[in-house]
């Protein structure tokens, strides 16, 4: 008996002392990805995964803050056009590789050629066709070269991570990243966890966060369920119908903006009146709410967020105007056509139920739609028909550069892989902007070509939708516009 | 029984081949990696670069003749997704299914046999209607809904076990009785349906009538007996449970086994790797298959291998 009370005591001490000295957690962090990277070489693939956490091993020549304003990163200094295809680059002195390689002009003329190399088959490298080479000039400036006038270099360089000459010929680099960011890598347990640890040495601001665990769960309700549970501290990819479920919910304007591509060249759609009137048919308001809870924003008339450039602040959403809408129709003699809208499922957030309101609603005015939901492939083939296009197609376009350039060119231009109008001189304006070094007159370039489109109503503008993360009580955060979870700029609730 | 061995390996390598070059032809006619992995807005010259570097410009005929050749090596190339071997991506994963399928199935049968043969002793009796009752709800609840509910329950309300994950042995428990349940729910009913129709033999009577403990009449000679469809079941269940159940089962607690990432092929159309799997999936499935046969005969010497 007495051995058993013995026991019990000392079994009580050893859980008291257990409690109390259980170290304090505040400073290390777990965050649910919902895919795992394929592989830690930040310049080899096209990754979500990957990039969630190389963003925070290494850096880029050009960096932007959390608003999107774009900012010299390891540059010292914003980089100077020497010449309509030269860039001179200023470095910041004294950086280092978490493996002390220096992070000098040599590592940067490395990274960018071995990023352009064909040989080394990058899928990141349409953001990078244009860039010609670079040469050193001294120990702590570089000179770009591009292959024409590229007034969007520098969102391209805040794309391309700046990676150590040495140890990246190392056949393991791509599981042992090496960079000069914020955080060092520690280990890859494969299907399991990531782990990051602060990098001492860094020379930006200190992080809070000293430990940052990576976790790759693909569905989302589980997702929920380990930030609920405390087991995460950061979840991506949060559905609008949970927020209400998680300590914090940190909401922020994301790269993906749902739109319907009409066909200017055929079909109902042709008249611009019809194209219009589907503007205004459409009740944006009622979308965001319904179906987003609140989570998305009324695209205003363009292809762009406010964070972007090129973006027109002079335009505003078609509003919600059913009886306009009839009238135009009725001008047209569109009234009881029939509209093909064209969509797909699973593939985007709501990509579906989109396509199924924007459809009643049109029918609430007169037309006929008829909804065609594909399966991802063969929906794409509709997407990319040169030959016929669908009146009506729904897409989900995503834009990292945060510049009009890319999504102009896939959609607006006559020509471009989704676009459906034969417009020369909308063309003419996005082709001029391509290649329009000054930027002020780049800007303007783009305002026209968003005021034509908007007039023209060569698409039905839908939402923005906002990136939402779940996030634990005790961090402090609120997002990126970019969409980067950069791990520095968390902070511990006080 | 060696020559009886050697045909049914026959048999299972032609349902292997069958079933790679099925799977080869509908990923190629259905599927189009290119499309669905490049950007939306590459452009068409980026779009045939790519297609180029994957092979897949060339006609059908040529891939499959690669493939075939390179099929006899096990050699599946590397993954479209991954960039690495896929047989590597498979071999890493496997291990992780297998014990999440043995330990599931393993746990429903040791349990669906002292539950079966309680529910048989008195059908129709409040053990038996119970057992029924319990099992049908078992059939019935969508096996994703019932892991959510299980995280829900144990993980976020209780905290007794970690929502997902495979680091440590909590981890697997949760996955376990989700695999668990529904196999239970069947082989219940199986052990329980059998082993009345065992108790009901003129043998049993007999044993009783000259005074054998009832656990000998039961456990001994009805059990033996009762057990042969259990053991078809149970097979079945552990195929299913590799080629099917792991899909729901790990995707729902993020366990990085085979089920996931074939859905992870699915969704990036990645044929090399889904080949790997598939392949993969059905050795085993044939294996096991084998594996029931030569069992039987250990259960019933009557039953010879022709």
């Amino acid at each position: 008996m007495k051995r058993i009370q013995r026991l019990l005591i000392v079994s009580l001490a050893v859980c008291l002392v257990g409690f109390t000295a259980a170290p304090v957690l505040g400073h290390e962090i777990t965050i649910a990805l919902g895919s795992e990277p394929t592989t830690l070489d930040p310049q080899l693939r096209e990754d979500g995964g990957e990039r969630a956490v190389n963003d925070n091993i290494y850096e880029t020549l050009m960096a932007r803050y959390p608003d999107g304003t774009l900012v010299p990163g390891l540059a010292a200094s914003e980089p100077k056009l020497l010449d309509p295809t030269t860039w001179e680059v200023k470095l910041c002195p004294g950086i280092k590789f978490h493996n002390g390689e220096p992070f000098n002009a040599d590592a940067v003329v490395y990274s960018i050629q071995r990023i352009i190399d064909p040989k080394f088959n990058s899928e990141q490298i349409s953001f990078f066709n244009t860039i010609k080479g670079a040469e050193k000039v001294d120990d702590l400036t570089v000179r770009i070269f591009t292959t024409g006038p590229d007034p969007i270099l520098l969102s391209r360089l805040y794309w391309m991570k700046m990676v150590p000459p040495v140890h990246s010929k190392d056949p393991k680099f791509a599981e042992t990243p090496v960079g000069t960011g914020p955080f060092k890598f520690v280990k890859w347990t494969r299907g399991q966890t990531i782990v990051l640890e602060a990098n001492p040495e860094y020379c930006g601001p200190k992080t809070e966060i000293t430990k940052v665990t990576y976790r790759f769960v693909s569905d989302p309700g589980t997702r929920l369920a380990g930030l609920k549970a405390g087991e995460f501290d950061v979840i991506t990819n949060l559905l609008p119908e949970f927020t209400k479920e998680v300590p914090q919910a940190i909401h922020i304007m994301g790269l993906e903006f749902p739109i319907i591509i009409l066909s200017a060249d055929s079909g109902p759609t042709k008249d611009v009146r019809v194209r219009q009137a589907l503007n205004y048919a459409v009740d944006k308001k009622a979308l965001a709410d319904g179906l987003f809870e609140g989570f998305a924003q009324i695209s205003p008339g363009q292809l762009l967020s406010p964070s972007f450039f090129g973006f027109n602040k002079d335009v505003e959403a078609y509003p919600y105007d059913p009886e306009k809408a009839k009238a135009l129709l009725r001008e047209a003699g569109a009234t009881g056509a029939t509209v093909e809208l064209v969509g797909t499922a699973g593939r985007w957030l709501k990509d579906r139920e989109i396509v199924e309101a924007v459809a009643s609603f049109w029918d609430k005015v007169g037309v006929k739609t008829k909804v065609r939901i594909f399966e991802f492939n063969e929906y794409l083939n509709r997407l990319f028909d040169r030959k016929t296009r669908a009146d009506a197609i729904f897409v989900v376009s995503s834009n990292e550069l945060m510049d009009a350039d890319k999504s102009f060119s896939a959609y607006y231009k006559a020509g471009g892989v989704g676009s459906s109008n034969s417009d020369k001189e909308l063309a003419a304006l996005i082709d001029e902007a391509r290649t329009e070094t000054d930027v002020d007159k780049r800007a303007a370039l783009y305002h026209q070509a968003v005021k034509r489109a908007y007039d023209q109503a060569y698409f039905v503008w839908l939402l923005n939708i906002e990136d939402i993360y779940g996030v634990s009580k005790k961090l402090d955060w609120s997002g990126r516009v970019d969409a980067k979870i950069l791990v520095s700029e968390m902070k511990i609730k006080k | 029984m060696g020559r009886y061995i050697i045909k049914r390996l026959w048999h299972g390598v032609i349902v292997i081949f069958g079933v790679t070059i099925f799977v080869f032809v509908v990923t190629r006619l259905v599927g189009d990696p290119v499309k669905v992995m490049l950007p939306l807005e590459a452009t068409i010259e980026q779009r045939a670069a790519f297609e180029k570097q994957l092979g897949l410009d060339r006609p059908i005929w040529v891939q499959f003749v690669d493939f075939m050749t390179a099929l006899a090596r096990l050699d599946f190339g590397d993954s479209l997704w991954q960039h690495r071997p896929a047989m590597t991506i498979v071999f890493e994963k496997l291990p992780l299914t297998l014990e999440l399928a043995f330990l599931g199935i393993g746990l429903a049968f040791v349990l669906s046999i002292p539950l079966g043969i309680v529910a048989s002793l008195r059908p129709g009796g409040i053990s038996d209607r119970s057992t029924i009752f319990v099992s049908l709800i078992g059939l019935s609840v969508p096996q994703f809904w019932l892991g959510l509910l299980l995280i829900v329950i144990f993980a976020v309300q209780l905290r007794w076990l970690p929502t997902s994950g495979v680091d440590t042995p909590a981890h697997i428990i949760l996955p376990t009785v989700t695999m668990a349940l529904p196999a239970l729910a069947r082989m219940v009913m199986i052990v329980r349906s059998s082993m009345i129709d065992e108790l009901n033999q003129q043998y049993v009577k007999t044993c009783t009538a000259k005074g054998l403990p009832i656990y000998r009449v039961v456990g001994v000679h009805a059990l033996r007996n009762a057990s042969l469809p259990v053991v078809t079941l149970c097979g079945w269940e552990l195929i299913r449970a590799i080629a099917g159940y792991s899909v729901v089962v790990e995707t729902v607690f993020a366990w990085p086994g085979l089920g996931l990432t074939a859905i992870q092929a699915i969704e990036r159309e990645d044929l090399i790797l889904l080949q790997a799997i598939v392949f993969t999936v059905a050795v085993i499935v044939v294996f096991i298959n084998i594996l029931m046969d030569l069992v039987y005969t250990l259960i019933d010497p009557r039953l010879k291998l022709a």
